[in-house]
């Protein structure tokens, strides 16, 4: 795209741009450090996280205040507005992504000492590299201006809610096989829902990103498959009364 | 590069489209137009429609042709010799440029009102029945009348009713302008020709203009010719853009300034023309 007849203006949204992927950089550092904190049961780790999240909100603030400015300046249209309210709009959800992180490591400092076998965070552990996945490749998609990879990255979130959806049969499974489970599962049901939420947040993104470069909305539904919400597992004594 | 205007684009169907923008037939259509100052082809192979009772602005930088086609609506270019239009503007069915019609009558059904407030100098009062009695004979009651509805109807007549018989030029930049809207209306128009109403104005005359335009076309067709993208943004239902006497596109405004399918109407308006 040719450049602004004010270059102070191109300056700008330059600006504004590196904000949002400096932002989207911390972000995709807080998800990957409280999941490594809670696979490693390293509570430090997960300190740092919760403390660190004040950084995405004030990064959130910093973007907010200067597409304010940009717009009261410059009066853009066009793809020029349309990049401006992204950058707010990604910047929420951004926001989001680092309160999401946040409360997963609170919950790593929560079950810290608990009775916690290894094999219980080794699903949460596949359901966040997936997640990670998706968060790196939508804001390579954003600093790339590129909407097809956007558009992958918004049909890829069905993977994550069917991996969501299984990992919780698993960990009631756990938590009717010993009951000792029950408080680290139960803190662990929440944390993959997080994650889970992160990778909703990530589609969000994907939307907006497809938005900022081609002036369309996506179709309103795209393929969902969390059915966590209808899912029972019986329990194993039932079957035998039944 | 006409082929960049969708030859299937309809703009009556795209306003009709807008919830709040009933069904538009066109009041104006433009057919193959071409226009020459001389040897230099300032309009080349122009089509589109004017929406009746719709604002419709006219977009480009300076010498794509926007204001030829404004003149070219109201016959202007006839004062000047060498200067020739082609083509067919059906008004109502009839080529308003074809010679078989009259200036004369053309411009009392398109009205124009230029960039500079042209007041002419003489009482306010005069200022609006002089065009009137060019067309019509009205006794002083009917004339009374006349002058008070289109003062009223360009929004200044509480600004003038105390000072009717005092000289026009003494009235503001804002004041003038829109004394030259009501001018304009006097003698009945259908369509209203408006070349940069307000660039000479402050930003308060300027809004007044605007949301007396938002009041006009509940009766007038109006097509106005702007530097302002903003303006156009804000008052325009439909946008034309014009680069180097092109029609590049045309499109209902929403469209042009969020999502324009042209590159180059994409540059103009997002300020990156070098």
């Amino acid at each position: 795209m040719p450049e602004h007849t004010v270059s102070s203006f191109d300056a700008e949204l330059k600006e504004l741009g590196r904000k949002v992927v400096e932002m989207g950089g911390q972000a995709e550092r807080l998800v990957a450090d409280s999941v490594t904190s809670l696979i490693r049961r390293d509570a430090a780790l997960a300190q740092r996280v919760v403390l660190l999240d004040a950084t995405c909100d004030q990064m959130q603030r910093e973007i907010e205040e200067k597409a304010i400015l940009v717009i009261a300046k410059r009066q853009p249209v066009a793809g020029d507005l349309r990049e401006v309210v992204s950058s707010i709009r990604i910047a929420n959800d951004l926001e989001r992504i680092g309160d999401l992180a946040k409360n997963v490591a609170k919950r790593v400092i929560a079950i810290e000492g608990e009775y916690h076998p290894q094999k219980l965070v080794r699903g949460v552990e596949h359901i966040s590299d997936l997640v990670l996945e998706q968060l790196k490749e939508v804001l390579d998609a954003y600093a790339g201006h590129n909407e097809t990879k956007a558009v992958e990255v918004w049909g890829r979130d069905g993977a994550i809610d069917t991996m969501y959806t299984s990992l919780f049969r698993e960990l009631l499974t756990y938590m009717m096989e010993d009951p000792r489970n029950i408080s680290v599962c139960t803190h662990l049901l929440f944390c993959a829902k997080n994650i889970e939420r992160i990778g909703d947040h990530a589609t969000n993104v994907a939307e907006i990103v497809y938005y900022m470069v081609t002036g369309q909305n996506l179709p309103e539904s795209r393929p969902k498959a969390d059915a966590s919400s209808e899912t029972t597992v019986a329990f194993p004594g039932r079957t035998v009364q039944g | 590069m006409n082929s960049a205007v969708d030859p299937t684009f309809n703009l009556a169907s795209a306003v009709a489209a807008k919830p709040d923008a009933p069904q538009a037939p066109a009041k104006i259509k433009v057919e193959n137009l071409n226009f020459y100052y001389g040897q230099n082809h300032a309009l080349k192979n122009i089509n589109f429609e004017i929406p009746e009772k719709r604002v419709t602005a006219m977009i480009g930088p300076s010498g794509c042709g926007k204001s030829t086609l404004l003149r070219v609506f109201n016959r202007m270019y006839d004062l000047y010799p060498g200067q020739r239009a082609e083509g067919m503007v059906g008004f109502d069915g009839v080529n308003i440029v074809g010679k078989e019609l009259d200036a004369t009558i053309v411009r009392t059904r398109i009205g124009m009102v230029f960039q500079k407030p042209t007041p002419f100098p003489m009482t306010i009062y005069d200022n609006i029945a002089f065009g009137v009695k060019l067309h019509e004979r009205l006794n002083k009651a009917q004339m009374d009348e006349r002058v008070e509805w289109c003062l009223r109807k360009a929004a200044i007549w509480d600004e003038t009713k105390d000072r009717l018989h005092t000289s026009a030029l003494g009235m503001s930049g804002g004041q003038q302008q829109r004394l030259c809207i009501a001018r304009t209306i006097a003698v009945k128009p259908e369509v209203i020709l408006l070349d940069e109403p307000t660039s000479a104005l402050d930003p308060i005359s300027t809004s007044k203009i605007e949301d007396l335009i938002d009041e006009l076309k509940r009766e007038f067709t109006i097509v106005i010719v702007t530097h302002n993208m903003q303006q156009a943004a804000r008052c325009a239902d439909i946008t034309a853009f014009f680069y180097l006497g092109e029609l590049i596109e045309v499109a209902p405004s929403d469209v042009i300034f969020t999502n324009p399918k042209e590159i180059k109407t994409r540059d103009y308006i997002t300020g990156r023309f070098g």
